[in-house]
């Protein structure tokens, strides 16, 4: 009877599975049959997790830069005493969305109770966080409008510039399952993904008009009179609407009229639709966002089963890290660190008072080489800051907290190992919002200490005490503090696939869709920017980062078949490359991994060719590989790689 | 031939437990799932559905050490050695499906022009006792590929659920000293005869697509071995694959693996044997990056090749598929094999 | 223990010598450190044996030795991990082997025969053997003849041996490149053009091909319009191999194992197995 019931933590799916544990090694894996959202489907990821749960390369002893292994009372008093040493706006704490919520909530205490700072972000970059702000906004509900229980229910589905399957895939199964079953499933993209083939449309955007599509299916609504004008701040949405340059449609986007058309029509008349759209570790504009929440509300489909503006996140936790209050203005659930009551909330259950001053995140600190960034502590660390390698080696404190040997652990001054998942309690909040328990299913044989318990320990030599006896007192301390969380407990947890937030003393169950008490539209902050190609820069590059992000995933390198799987074109291509159509590639003269000098305004960078039918004639793709030649390219383009899925910078192929 | 009363069986476990490492069906407590694994004589439930994982681990770990070496640059030595595991086994329960499938695997990993040292160590001191299904759960189709719903050879010790007593029947000289020990009660001819009515109740209890007959699989492996399917009906089933690997993980019958050498912290290595599925994208991506099943279809249809082909029955002296359907149930797409029977027939019928 | 093949546990060799070739490309000479197999590991022309590199794993090559009084080399290409592993490598460490598996290429069928070998790039590895052995039997055979082609003069494999060979009598060696170098006095262009410029024996005559897969398609059609059969064309396949031994069906192509049915088919064989090559 070696089976034990837990979460698959790959990505922000939260499919249900069973890890065959024999002592303390986990030998096998076998889905769940009975779960809500997976239904005894894993994808490859899934399959496999227990290549990564076996992994040896894991980080046993706690380290000193200046005195070598050592253990956890000596290297916790060197990072309390460096700590101490810098005012809080000098300190940083980077924390992991794939931690468990006890683990991210106890960082969270630890950096503004104990080390008072609110410099604290997670290591992604804004794309889920406009995706809330939208949400929240409009409906004053910061998560997935809808659920992916629900999905079978929905008339309509929108898939908007997503590769779906590949990153969340039995999401991309069930969406696939409905459409089977006679849902009409619309994809929206630049490029021709597996979800799209299995769409019954497919709409192939110019890269970069994302927010202009949807905008002009929301102009056509409007102009037929078909859309709700109930909803707060109607007239100024409408306002923004007539900027639609709905008459050059097709010359803009590359949609025909007749596809606006279709698209809303379907999306009103049917009783139900739900829109889902990348939220991971890069997502869409704010704006963008805006654009499909607002489409969603004028069409009605807020508030009711089978409807949802659904973002889907790509890491495991990272709705439950949003959650934890994991950013410079942000407590639990939400709440705002300039919110009054629940400002006094924390400092009477703390006995404390929070930090005063703004923080500011991570990335924010490390870009700006003015910042007075001076110590940072990184948990389980994803690759992400490799661009800001030069800063990090530079600052006169770093410490690395985390399970499996990494890179970024070679230039901290203390390391602090802890243990993986499934050797502690800990909950998860997936991309539905769903909080899922997962209990510990074997000893950590290095004596290491789980997260939660490490924070506690450090915050003890600081003369703060969290004194936390298991991870379920960490939840009833949130549940305490958090509206939405308030009646998760681990008993409520236990023996259930999860509930969805909010989960209040009204409601155990917690809630599938969002009824928000109010909806108002989500006016834009930016007028539209579409990209366009010249003459001297005829092609459109697009920047894709959440479809490879697997690639250099810290993770995935400790596993075989997965590391196989998701390593597939970096084998190919192991410098990065730049897919084109092929008759592109005619055109230039160049042949699969012959390398061309990219050129565009500001800088340039060598790559590879890949010759893909996948991307339209006029664009290019280049996936997100921090490599040092794009790193630097993208780096003059920041504030366009900002933008997240839809960053698009003209250039010219030259061929080398 | 013995007949027992119900809570014999549960005595032959306990025998059985003191010999042996027992495994067998159980029903988890948290979520009511059904597993074959370890288990002690006291959780067995034979009366739980077809369990969701088939016994294939128990021979053919999903991961399992198979060598260790510890390679000392400096002295240049090297010191090699095997992993493996003869405990004795006791597979408590299997059903013909499943005994079906392990002797596919026995056949492909003993019989051919090697032998598979690992394999044969964990198969070496192995008992088994089969269960006859009385009633077929709701995707079973082992009427259609020859394996089932009773196991005919193969095993032991066979059990039959005759409602208020087992009859015992043995397979091998080991179960039959096993059995004798016991001094059960002889069955009769009529107990026998019991047992034939109530298989061929089962059989008339499956669902439609394997009443249908026997021919339902057969006529499609014809077409499989001869190739006369268009590729519209690949590419069809091709696109529907999402690369999760399910299919061959579920498969009773299905022995593809990886191997890969992993350092560890004590300074030596291991070399790990995985489950692979030729479904995956770099199952047979060499190094350097040419791949000559590059389409998603190709790989697809591989496993059906493999499946359905008689040319491939020579690997297991029969049709690799053995009929419990599970690949149906996991499958993110609708390919489970069943399915891909179903869209073949289609075509042959238009 | 002489002719056995080793199955399970790998045997360990030392590299006694490394010899650099082309741009990651190297040999290594090989020895067995079991006295009872050192000098008795036999094995056929176009046979493979898998090669642990310790800590790293362990991959497929082909046995570039003839099986008669040559010494026990292997050479390998840096591709992947594993043979990255193996390129880090100094004389004196050891190897893991296991092996000899496969077919191998027919000899006592092909006797008497005419010969063609036509190789490109690192496709005269695999076929080193053969060459060597039809050598060392020269008179047992008609004709021979190598037709190579690389991409540039730095990329012939074996510069030494071809040097070597285009000295033999009797032994037709035509070589050609895809891009000349202002050195280079021979011929320039594909493989495909060497067959205009050399007398090519149809009758009787068996062609061996071995290069990547775009070059193979283009000599077989060469060959095929000449009029040499698809049964006497035989090729040696490269697929992804994990055990040897037809177990773990990496390899499997149709209803055949490279590793126990092959590696060496004829064209005849190769185009009833479905598969890109």
């Amino acid at each position: 009877m070696s089976y034990r019931p837990g979460v698959c933590t790959f990505c922000g799916t939260g499919c249900g599975h069973y890890l065959k544990v024999d002592g303390t090694s986990v030998q096998g894996v076998f889905p769940s049959r009975v779960h809500p959202v997976s239904k005894g489907r894993l994808c490859v990821r899934g399959w496999n997790i227990h290549e990564l749960l076996g992994t040896q390369e894991r980080i046993i002893k706690p380290y000193i830069k200046d005195s070598g292994q050592a253990n956890y009372q000596d290297a916790i008093a060197k990072l309390v005493s460096a700590l101490s040493s810098y005012k809080p706006e000098e300190i940083a704490f980077y924390a992991s969305p794939r931690s468990s919520n006890e683990d991210n909530f106890a960082l969270m205490k630890l950096a503004r109770l104990v080390f008072k700072t609110n410099n604290i972000s997670l290591q992604a970059e804004s794309g889920h966080r406009n995706s809330l702000d939208v949400l929240y906004n409009g409906t004053g509900f910061a998560g997935m409008l809808g659920s992916l229980e629900d999905i079978r229910k929905a008339e309509v589905l929108i898939v908007a510039g997503m590769d779906i399957t590949t990153q969340n895939p039995i999401i991309g199964s069930e969406l696939h399952y409905a459409s089977r079953s006679g849902s009409l499933l619309i994809t929206i993209d630049s490029r021709m993904t597996k979800i799209a083939k299995l769409s019954k449309k497919f709409i192939n955007i110019k890269p970069g008009t994302m927010r202009i599509v949807f905008d002009a299916i929301g102009h056509y609504i409007d102009k037929q009179q078909w859309g709700d004008t109930k909803s707060a701040h109607y007239e100024e949405y409408k306002k923004y609407l007539a900027t639609v340059p709905f008459d050059s449609i097709e010359k803009e986007t590359g949609v025909l009229p007749a596809e606006i058309a279709f698209v809303a029509e379907r999306l009103v008349k049917a009783k139900s639709a739900a829109v889902f759209f990348t939220s991971g570790i890069s997502g869409l504009s704010y704006d963008t966002v805006a654009s499909i929440y607002n489409l969603f509300v004028l069409a009605g489909k807020i508030g009711k089963e089978g409807c949802g503006v659904n973002p889907i996140v790509g890491i495991n936790n990272l709705q439950g890290s949003f959650d934890m209050g994991c950013a410079p203005d942000l407590l639990t659930g939400f709440q705002s660190i300039d919110d009054a009551t629940a400002k006094k909330n924390f400092e009477k259950k703390w006995g404390h008072e929070l930090p005063q001053f703004k923080g500011k995140t991570v990335e924010q600190l490390l870009a700006d080489s003015s910042s007075p960034l001076k110590a940072l502590v990184i948990v389980d660390h994803d690759d992400g800051i490799v661009k800001y390698a030069d800063r990090l080696q530079s600052l006169p404190f770093v410490a690395y907290i985390g399970a499996f040997t990494n890179k970024v652990a070679d230039v901290a001054h203390v390391v602090l190992p802890i243990t993986t998942y499934i050797e502690t309690d800990g909950t998860f909040t997936n991309a539905e919002r769903r909080v899922q328990l997962s209990l510990k299913k074997c000893d950590n044989t290095f004596d290491v200490l789980p997260m939660w318990k490490l924070c506690d320990t450090i915050a003890q030599a600081a003369g703060k005490a969290f004194n936390y006896q298991g991870a379920s007192e960490v939840m009833d301390e949130i549940a305490s503090l958090t509206p939405s969380y308030e009646s998760i407990s681990y008993k409520l947890l236990s023996k259930k696939h999860g509930v969805q937030w909010p989960c209040t003393k009204k409601n155990h169950d917690g809630t599938k869709y969002c009824v928000p008490e109010k909806v108002s539209f989500v006016l834009p902050q930016k007028p539209y920017a579409a990209v366009q190609a010249t003459q001297e820069y005829p092609y459109l590059l697009m920047l894709g980062k959440s479809q490879h992000y697997w690639h250099q995933n810290n993770i995935m390198h400790k596993t075989f078949i997965p590391l196989r799987e998701y390593n597939a074109t970096l084998l190919l291509y192991p410098d990065g490359y730049m897919a084109i159509a092929p008759e592109d590639a005619k055109k230039i003269g160049v042949r699969d991994r012959w390398p061309v000098k990219v050129v565009a305004e500001k800088a340039s960078m060598k790559a590879m060719v890949m010759i893909s039918d996948d991307v339209a004639p006029g664009t290019a793709y280049v996936p997100y590989f921090i490599r040092e030649g794009i790193a630097s390219f993208l780096l003059a383009y920041s504030d366009i790689v900002s933008q997240g899925e839809e960053a698009t910078i003209p250039v010219r192929i030259e061929k080398v | 031939m013995y007949l027992i009363k119900k809570n014999d069986v549960k005595k032959i476990a306990k025998a059985l437990e003191e010999k042996y490492t027992l495994y067998g069906p159980y029903v988890d407590e948290a979520f009511g799932q059904c597993f074959f694994d370890k288990v002690s004589a006291d959780n067995v439930d034979l009366n739980a559905p077809i369990p969701t994982n088939p016994p294939k681990h128990v021979v053919f770990p999903h991961l399992e050490t198979i060598m260790q070496y510890k390679y000392d640059k400096n002295a240049k030595k090297v010191d090699i050695a095997m992993v493996f595991d003869d405990t004795p086994k006791v597979l408590f329960g299997l059903r013909s499906c499943d005994l079906t499938g392990l002797q596919c695997i026995d056949r492909f990993f003993l019989g051919q022009e090697f032998v598979d040292e690992v394999y044969r160590h964990h198969r070496s001191r192995m008992f088994i006792v089969a269960n006859t299904c009385v009633v077929p759960f709701k995707q079973c189709f082992c009427v259609c590929t020859d394996s089932g719903p009773a196991a005919q050879e193969g095993y032991d010790v066979n059990l039959t659920n005759l409602g208020d007593s087992y009859l015992i029947e043995v397979g091998s000289e080991k179960g039959k000293a096993f059995i004798e020990s016991f001094g059960f009660a002889k069955a009769t001819e009529e107990q026998l005869k019991q047992k034939q009515k109530l298989i061929e109740k089962s059989i008339t209890m499956f669902e439609d697509i394997a009443t249908e007959s026997k021919a339902w699989a057969s006529r499609v492996m014809n077409r499989v071995t001869t190739g006369f399917i268009k590729e519209e009906v690949w590419e069809y089933i091709g696109n529907q694959c999402i690369e999760c690997g399910a299919c061959s993980y579920v498969c009773p019958s299905c022995t593809c693996f990886n191997i890969n050498d992993a350092n560890t912290i004590a300074g030596n290595t291991e070399r790990v044997r995985t489950w692979d599925s030729c479904s995956y994208e770099g199952y047979s991506r060499m190094a350097g990056g040419h791949n000559p099943r590059k389409p998603i279809e190709d790989r697809r249809n591989k496993r059906f090749l493999c499946k359905l082909s008689y040319s491939q029955s020579k690997k297991y002296l029969r049709p690799g598929c053995v009929g419990c359907g599970r690949c149906a149930w996991v499958c993110p797409g609708e390919i489970g094999l069943p399915n891909v029977v179903t869209y073949i027939r289609r075509e042959i019928h238009e | 223990m002489s002719e056995q093949k080793i199955v399970t546990v790998p045997e360990i060799a030392t590299i006694e010598e490394i010899k650099d070739e082309i741009v990651d490309v190297k040999t290594f000479y090989l020895r067995f450190d079991n006295k009872e197999i050192d000098g008795n590991f036999k094995f056929k022309s176009g046979q493979f044996i898998m090669c642990t590199i310790f800590g790293a794993g362990e991959f497929a090559v082909s046995l570039p030795p003839s099986p008669e009084n040559d010494r026990f080399h292997i050479t390998v290409r840096r591709i992947g991990k594993v043979t990255n592993a193996l390129h880090d490598l100094q004389v004196g460490d050891k190897v893991g082997i296991r092996g000899p598996f496969g077919n191998g290429f027919p000899f006592e069928e092909i006797k008497g025969k005419n010969v063609i070998y036509v190789a490109g790039g690192i496709g005269l590895i695999p076929l080193r053997s053969s060459i060597v052995h039809v050598l060392q039997h020269r008179n047992e055979f008609g004709r021979i003849l190598l037709l190579y082609g690389s991409r540039s003069p730095q990329d012939l494999m074996y510069q030494y041996m071809l040097d070597e060979w285009q000295k033999i009598e009797g032994f037709e060696t035509f070589i050609t490149v895809d891009n000349g170098t202002p050195e280079w006095k021979g011929n320039v262009g594909i493989i495909t053009t060497l067959f205009d410029k050399v007398e090519i024996p149809v009758e009787n005559t068996v062609a061996f091909v071995c290069g990547p897969p775009v070059m193979f398609n283009a000599v077989i059609k060469e060959l095929m319009q000449r009029g040499i059969k698809d049964d006497m064309i035989i090729s040696t396949l490269e697929r992804h191999m994990k055990c040897g031994v037809g177990k773990c069906q990496h390899c499997a192509i149709g209803r055949t194992l490279v590793c126990t049915d092959g590696p060496v088919y004829t064209y005849r064989q190769i185009k009833t197995l479905g598969e890109q090559i």
